[in-house]
């Protein structure tokens, strides 16, 4: 691991500040799960490190007015997966964190640190995607909020300009009659990258089995987590037959961009895309799987 | 039976505390006055001329105190084919080869050294695939060799073809079997120093002590006699610690130039890229039957990809002929063989050796046999077991054998009878069970001039019992192992016993901790030598006790006339009576054991072991028709062991074995394209978690061996041979495809699956 040098700020401003003094050479740290191993590897050469573990507030959930929640940044995996709050209103989210990576990572790892590191194959990023929730960015020009399926731009890449940092994700308040699934397919149980992830959220018609919204969002299978918007599109307003959860899982498949890697081909990550895809969506209709 | 006192007990391993708290100080740890931090510069190519190497630069970085490369070393060679210099230095043949090597007075400067370090490579041809590299115009890995084949093998017995047409039924695979990686815990470690006097000492990960000495002394010139092997408490084996690599004549060489003890420890990365895997291996296989249910006939080609260099792993094809020979009874059968260099990763022995290989192909075939013969599997299996005491064509002296037993017993367990009436038939989760079995060297294995291991016992005027034994404890217990045997002969407790068991300069020789041999050599060493420290203890209490030794044992640390209670004398005064005296002397025993085994002759016949282990498998799987995912729910692996020594550590072997046989079967898999190795992380090379690890029962069955100690033969490797079998015929029986691929992915199955729609 080559020198560098390191900071640790106790306000937002001036760890803003460093970060758009050094720009690009600059590496925020909160977890250093995804960080430290890189930097060992020697992908990454960082000139500053920016430890953002003493800035106060940070690793909070808190109740927004409009009944969502606010999660900062620096939530760890382990916090967000125990947190009430995440429990009772996303248990998606909550469910998720709890089986990413292990336990000692997640005891470290955060919410900020899972998006901002950008994997395609990032496993917050599909249940929140398909939750609407947005970025609170915070930067040397000031604050500013995007929703998080624009964030990311390419593997390991973001919207975040030089100086700036991801301070929370913002969540919506939960809508009525909305289910929602995430289903992570891995070699392993544990200690594993997704080859796929679909995550899909489903709003009923109160008293029916007619879809009023849909949210189909892929991960691993493109450069970012993507949306399935036609597959979304075919659900919204149409009953949740096992034909239209067929077409639904045949247009998500052809939404996904996948790539060939050591975890798998594109051949068997479209197919996936298309299984899980009705799985997860059947699921969210509470027919077996792990209704969360 | 007689009782046993401490034979067959199940006690704790002392190690297991301070290995599950980490306060073991493992090679890693280790650190000694002025040591230096080594790093090694590999090629980035597979194959290329090296034109030039400049060190100039690094030689210049503060910190730097000594940089060698090819030049620095005598012309020698070592390694199993005498193919591998330390550092090479006319040209790489694999990415990953050696070509630099730096010592430093810290792990960071030592690679920012290796930085500075130019080399010129002139890029040649390579060769990746076994069956190209045979071609005539294939580039040549070794051109002084003429030829990419290192090794031509041929077994028969009886006659092959005319069995093929004589068959009932024949069944013809092609097998494709991935890279395994050992996967210790601990990566390879190497600290060496040499003291004043010339004399060198290494602390090494190896699991062949002795052996290692010889091969540093032949690598390197100095003479063997000034090289002392210390083992650290080894983090972990499964067979890559049984050949010497470069990185450990490096590492001495570095200690000699720069006059100062140098550490050399890899990388996970480096692991991954750099120590030997298990060979992959391309096999085509015929095997037929009679409609009676009598296994007729094998014919097996293997083609095995040795990398770049050949080590002790090339023999693994003698351990596959085992299989394809001797296991269940077979009156033909004909293996042809064909190592072959290729730029890829050098491969090695892994736990099993060959054994896991060759039993996926066997127990495929069997399963496909008994169906192309309607009958069932089991019952097909039964019909052609091996029996006790009887010898099989390859010349095997099969003695103790419980293969029926065993069989029976995982059958029974699993429910094999009534396998199929519960089962899910729709939607896309599936489940089946699947059987298999193993046979395995459980009476040592003679692929060296000595298959032997020595022991010392000796007794101090306290009465406290020191074993130096030749065995290597890898975290197998063989400590605890042989302390049980040395306390059953004496009436000690074995808590009470020493072992000293690391170090080239106080322990007997020993061939190496392979092959299953452990309890086995080592136990019957230590019981030799207990034996004779038994004598020398009855020769003294005679005079004490006034009694003749035949009337007298030794129980609870007391000699004790037999039938008179009171009449006792405790064994440390015994000690300090014949020390103590006129002409006394210490109570020391010596023990040599190298067992009635033979080596394997260039027909592929011979005794190789002294006894055969056995055992099966059942296993039942869940898979997603949809997924090609494959869920092992459970597995009952039973084991013919002779006799449990410590039954904790027999099932502690069959569990890991069973867990590391999984990782074969549906996860482990080394990736390499064009001699790069893809996935060098313990994140996308996959072992089995905790989670990913079903319920395992064993059951131990025991036959009580002739030869072995108290009856007991080896277990270390069985559990791992049978498993991807019996997951293979599991997956059959579950969804009705046959994959014949290691590892058995979810893509793999899925296009099965597909292709059979």
């Amino acid at each position: 691991m080559k020198g560098f040098e390191y900071y640790a700020p106790e306000t937002l401003d001036a760890a803003v500040e460093i970060l758009a003094r050094y720009g690009e050479g600059a590496y925020p740290v909160a977890g250093g799960t995804d960080l430290i191993p890189k930097m060992r590897y020697g992908h990454v050469a960082p000139q500053a490190v920016v430890n953002l573990k003493r800035i106060p507030g940070l690793n909070r959930i808190t109740s927004l007015e409009n009944g969502g929640l606010h999660v900062g940044a620096l939530v760890t995996l382990t916090q967000l997966s125990r947190e009430a709050l995440v429990r009772e209103r996303y248990p998606v989210v909550a469910h998720i964190a709890g089986k990413m990576a292990s336990a000692q990572v997640r005891n470290l790892a955060t919410v900020g640190g899972n998006l901002c590191n950008a994997a395609p194959s990032a496993d917050l990023a599909p249940p929140l995607i398909a939750l609407d929730a947005e970025a609170l960015i915070v930067g040397p020009e000031g604050e500013r909020r995007v929703p998080l399926e624009h964030f990311f731009t390419g593997p390991g890449a973001t919207v975040l300009g030089p100086g700036e940092l991801l301070t929370a994700v913002l969540l919506p308040p939960p809508q009525p009659h909305t289910r929602a699934m995430y289903i992570k397919h891995a070699h392993r149980e544990a200690l594993d990258i997704a080859i796929v992830g679909v995550a899909a959220l489903v709003r009923l018609a109160p008293g029916t089995a007619t879809c009023q919204g849909a949210r189909i969002v892929l991960g691993a299978v493109a450069p970012t987590p993507i949306r399935a918007r036609e597959a979304e599109a075919l659900l919204e307003g149409a009953p949740l037959t096992e034909e239209h959860i067929a077409e639904a899982g045949r247009l998500a498949a052809q939404a996904a961009r996948p790539i060939d890697d050591v975890r798998g081909s594109a051949w068997y990550r479209r197919k996936m895309v298309d299984v899980l895809t009705r799985r997860a969506i059947a699921g969210t209709r509470g027919e077996g799987g792990d209704l969360t | 039976m007689c009782a046993f006192s401490y034979i067959g007990k199940r006690i704790p391993k002392p190690d297991a505390v301070e290995k599950a708290t980490g306060r073991v100080i493992y090679g890693h740890d280790l650190k000694v006055p002025r040591m230096l931090h080594a790093k090694v510069l590999r090629s980035p190519l597979p194959h290329a001329h090296i034109l030039h190497v400049d060190t100039s630069r690094a030689e210049r970085l503060p910190g730097v105190k000594a940089v060698i490369t090819a030049d620095d070393f005598p012309p020698r060679r070592f390694g199993f084919a005498k193919d591998r210099t330390p550092l090479t230095g006319d040209k790489v043949r694999r990415v990953g080869d050696e070509v630099a090597a730096v010592a430093a007075v810290d792990e960071e400067t030592a690679e920012e050294a290796l930085e500075l370090i130019r080399v010129e490579y002139e890029p040649l041809p390579a060769v990746f695939d076994p069956e190209e590299a045979l071609k005539p115009d294939a580039p040549l890995i070794h051109e002084e060799r003429g030829s990419n084949l290192f090794r031509h093998q041929e077994y028969v017995h009886g006659n092959p073809d005319r069995a093929l047409d004589e068959a009932d039924v024949v069944v013809e695979d092609v097998f494709e079997l991935g890279y395994m990686q050992p996967t210790p815990l601990e990566t390879c470690f190497c600290l060496a120093a040499f003291d004043p006097s010339g004399r060198l000492t290494v602390w090494s990960t190896t699991q062949i002590p002795f052996l290692l000495q010889r091969d540093l002394a032949e690598a390197l010139g100095i003479p063997g006699h000034h090289i002392r092997i210390i083992q650290t408490a080894i983090g972990g084996g499964f067979g890559r610690g049984l050949d010497m690599y470069s990185f450990e004549p490096i590492c001495v060489w570095l200690a000699r130039k720069a006059g100062r003890p140098v550490r050399l420890a890899f990388t996970r990365q480096e692991e991954f890229i750099a120590a030997e895997c298990r060979q992959p291996m391309r096999i085509w296989s015929r095997a037929g039957a009679m409609k009676d249910g009598r296994l007729w006939v094998r014919d097996v080609k293997v083609l095995l990809d040795n990398g770049a260099y050949v080590s002790w792993g090339t023999v693994t094809t003698l351990v596959f002929m085992e299989t394809v020979g001797s296991l269940y009874r077979v009156p033909h059968a004909r293996m042809v063989s064909d190592s072959v260099y290729t730029n890829n990763p050098i491969t090695g022995a892994v736990r099993g050796f060959g054994n896991p290989q060759s039993t996926f192909v066997v127990e495929t075939q069997m399963d496909r046999l008994a169906e192309a013969i309607g009958m069932d599997p089991l019952e097909f299996r039964l019909r052609n077991a091996n029996r006790p005491f009887e010898e099989t064509p390859q010349g095997i002296k099969v003695t103790s054998c419980g293969l029926k037993e065993c069989l029976e017993a995982v059958a029974e367990r699993i429910g094999w009878k009534h396998r199929h009436e519960r089962r899910p038939q729709e939607g896309p989760v599936r489940r089946g069970i699947g059987i298999a079995a193993t046979m395995n060297v459980g009476g040592g294995a003679r692929i060296y001039r000595s298959d032997g291991c020595g022991a010392i016992v000796k007794v101090d005027d306290f009465g406290q019992v020191t074993v130096m034994t030749g065995a290597t404890e890898i975290g197998q217990g063989s400590d605890v192992i042989v302390a049980q045997i040395v306390a059953e002969e004496l009436g000690i407790p074995p808590e009470t016993i020493l072992i000293v068991n690391n170090d080239t300069a106080l322990t007997p020789w020993d061939v190496g901790v392979h092959a299953s041999r452990t309890t086995f050599i080592a136990g019957n060493a230590a019981l030799i030598a207990a034996r004779e420290v038994k004598r020398q203890i009855l020769e003294t209490a005679e005079e004490l006790l006034e009694a003749a030794a035949e009337d007298l044992e030794l129980r609870d640390g007391f000699v004790v006339v037999r039938g008179s209670p009171e009449r006792r004398v405790p064994f440390d005064k015994v000690v300090r009576a014949r020390h103590f005296r006129q002409g006394g002397e210490v109570i020391v025993g010596h023990g040599w054991y190298d067992p009635p085994n033979e080596m394997v002759g260039a027909d592929g016949k011979g005794n190789i072991s002294a006894a055969y282990g056995f055992g099966a498998q059942a296993i039942e799987v869940e898979v997603d028709l949809e997924t090609g995912k494959v869920k092992p729910l459970r597995v009952i692996s039973a084991h013919d062991v002779g006799r449990a020594i410590n039954p904790m550590y027999v099932e502690g072997q069959i569990e890991g074995g069973v867990v590391m046989g999984l990782g074969y079967a549906l996860l482990e898999e080394l990736q390499v394209r064009e001699g790069r190795v893809l996935n060098p992380t313990l994140l996308d090379y996959r072992l089995l978690t905790a989670l990913d690890a079903p319920q395992i029962e064993s059951v131990i069955i025991e036959t009580d061996d002739p030869e072995g100690p108290f009856g007991a033969k080896g277990v270390g490797e069985m559990g791992t041979n049978p498993t991807a079998a019996a997951v293979a015929n599991a997956i059959y029986d579950a969804v009705g495809v046959r994959i014949t691929q290691l590892p058995i992915t979810p893509e793999r199955v899925l296009r099965a699956v597909e292709s059979r729609k």
